[in-house]
């Protein structure tokens, strides 16, 4: 097999452009694997993996594209790199009209509410602040703004009583449509406020499927709960739906803000506003609230939690009803756990959690650091548990597959499943991994059959496993709802008749994870703790 | 100072989307009216025509 690289100096396309550029360069006749991607150090880790990169492509640049072709023979590479070249040189496809500048598509909505800006971070500022000027609420997906121009940009909104949701804000509910990563939610009386973009979804999926509905949900991005920004867009948001007739309770969502930041959040909520809230300041430690909102304010550790405790708020009464749905009794756990670790051997004994999810992960982190101990992560709740090698698993790991390491200058793993395909087939050939565990996200913005993509490796992975003598139990959550472009039964159906565990909710998976890979010998009152603690109010 | 946000809430959406068309699609898909920028990055001249054309402009 031959392998030829191309590389284009300083030549630009984004993350989904080029993902659709390697699919359509794979279909050319005669050409077995190819890509199109930018130089970064991921991107060129990932070629080398799959037997892609020459030394042609080692010395491109983050700012230089890498066309790679492999074939049988020289003619065919040589007719298959023509054609990539001329793929590349066609502008980018755009369906329907498009405009050159924000003034242009003014003129051509001119009632204009809402922007999306996904261009890089360093360009985001002065387009930004034209979209406020102009009376526009931003949601700004784009990564790497500096955190002064964050602060300008927000401060520069709640002046004008305007939103900024993000910089990095990954997911949004408003007028009950989807905004970026985000699923078909039923309208309902929820508001939430999310720094946690998959947090959001998770919580708001949850709401849909229990029937309850969200108002809206507005994704502020990780940096608002920071210091230097002091949860500007946090509390913006909080008095917004404080004052919208149509939500009755609101769930704020986060990871651990700063200190100072979950103070001053604590203390408005108490002392500004009247309706109910659900709080998750996502952690293994408990928080406290002033005494004068106990009560009104319901402090949670996860998102499983959050979700319980608005289902309280929106339906008491049907509470417990509604909650059997989705928390499994522990004598199911321990009965669900027996049956699939009996197949175990000896030596499988750690949980490898793959996840696209961020805060999903980051959810698994705190269930299993309390039932198991240690976890090591690329992204863990204790820097000590840092792992030195993202791409290589130690012990017990929980990989957060969407930070910066895998996807600098290639699509996220939500669109872009090669990254975690690969992962699966590495961690099934480690003798000690007890199970896998991996969330599906569902929704806009995801790609078309985000199970059906997995199906191949996981058939590849259980081969593995089952070729060197032992079994391999995989474990998926699906955050999505039956009403999203990839609907939640036919998603968890494939992922079924693959032989994969489905679970409604991350926690329960994260839970079962640990109970399984300790072949059921968990105490009860183990359990209870953390049933008591993290999947309620506490 | 929350009118703005809540006449976002009750208003029908209508969204400028610039960059990733993806985005642009999943609203049309919602039937919500977008109108896409195709936003370019601004091109990079070599620092020795960045400062001939300072001096000229």
């Amino acid at each position: 097999m031959l392998v030829r690289n191309v590389v284009k100096k300083n030549f630009h396309r984004d993350s989904v452009q080029l993902l659709k550029l390697s699919e359509e360069s794979k279909k050319i006749r005669g050409i077995k694997d190819a890509a199109v991607v930018m130089g970064t150090v991921t991107n060129k880790e990932i070629l080398t993996q799959l037997g892609l990169l020459t030394g042609e492509g080692k010395a491109a640049t983050d700012n230089d594209m890498i066309l790679t072709v492999m074939a049988d023979s020289a003619s065919e590479i040589e007719e298959g790199l023509k054609q990539v070249e001329v793929m590349i040189l066609k502008p980018p496809e755009a369906k329907g009209r498009s405009y050159y500048g924000v003034d242009a598509a003014l003129q051509a909505l001119p009632d204009a509410n809402l922007a999306i800006v996904s261009i890089p971070g360093e360009y985001a500022r002065d387009m930004v602040l034209k979209l406020l000027d102009r009376g526009i609420s931003v949601h700004l997906f784009s990564d790497h703004v500096p955190p002064e121009h964050e602060l300008e940009l927000k401060q520069y909104a709640k002046s004008k009583g305007l939103l900024v949701m993000g910089p990095g804000a990954g997911t949004s509910l408003i007028g009950g449509k989807a905004i970026a990563f985000a699923n078909v939610i039923k309208r309902g009386k929820i508001g939430i406020v999310a720094a946690a973009g998959t947090g959001l979804q998770e919580v708001s999926v949850l709401l849909s499927e229990a029937g309850l509905g969200v108002s809206a949900g507005l994704g502020t991005g990780g940096g608002d709960v920071k210091a230097k920004i002091g949860g500007l867009m946090m509390l913006q948001s909080i008095d917004a739906l404080e004052r919208d007739p149509e939500t009755s309770a609101i769930a704020v969502l986060s990871k651990p803000p700063d200190p100072n930041v979950s103070g001053i959040l604590l203390e408005h909520i108490t002392r500004q506003t009247k309706k109910q809230y659900v709080t998750c300041f996502l952690g293994p430690e408990s928080y406290n609230i002033p005494q004068a909102a106990v009560g009104r304010v319901r402090r949670t550790k996860t998102l499983h939690a959050a979700f319980s405790e608005a289902v309280r708020c929106a339906d008491p009464d049907h509470h417990a009803q509604i909650m059997r749905r989705f928390t499994l009794p522990q004598n199911d756990l321990r009965v669900l756990a027996d049956e699939v670790s009996k197949g175990l051997k000896e030596k499988q004994r750690y949980v490898r959690g793959l996840y696209t999810g961020g805060t999903l992960a980051y959810e698994t982190l705190i269930i299993l650091g309390r039932l198991i101990g240690d976890v090591y992560s690329n992204a863990p709740l204790d820097s000590k548990l840092k792992l030195f090698n993202s791409y290589q698993s130690v012990k017990d790991s929980v990989i957060d597959l969407g930070e910066e390491e895998f996807t600098a200058g290639r699509a996220h793993p939500m669109i872009d499943p090669t990254i975690r395909k690969m992962r699966l087939i590495e961690e099934a050939k480690d003798p000690e991994a007890a199970l896998i565990l991996m969330d599906i996200m569902l929704g806009y913005g995801s790609h078309p059959d985000p199970a059906g993509a997995m199906l191949s490796a996981i058939a590849e992975a259980k081969d593995i496993a089952e070729t060197n003598g032992r079994t391999l139990p995989i474990l998926a959550h699906v955050c999505g709802t039956e009403q999203d472009p990839q609907p939640l039964s036919e998603q968890e159906k494939k992922l079924r008749e693959a032989g994969v565990q489905v679970f409604r909710s991350n926690a329960m998976m994260a839970i079962a994870s640990a109970m399984i890979s300790k072949r059921n010998t968990l105490t009860s009152d183990a359990l209870s703790d953390v049933y008591d603690h993290f999947l309620g109010g506490f | 100072m929350s009118e703005n946000i809540l006449k976002l809430f009750r208003s029908e959406l209508k969204v400028i989307n610039i960059g990733l068309e993806l985005f642009k699609d999943a609203l049309e898909d919602q039937s919500v009216s977008v109108a896409q920028v195709s936003w370019q990055k601004p091109l990079k001249l070599e620092k020795e025509y960045e400062d001939i054309l300072s001096k000229i402009l």
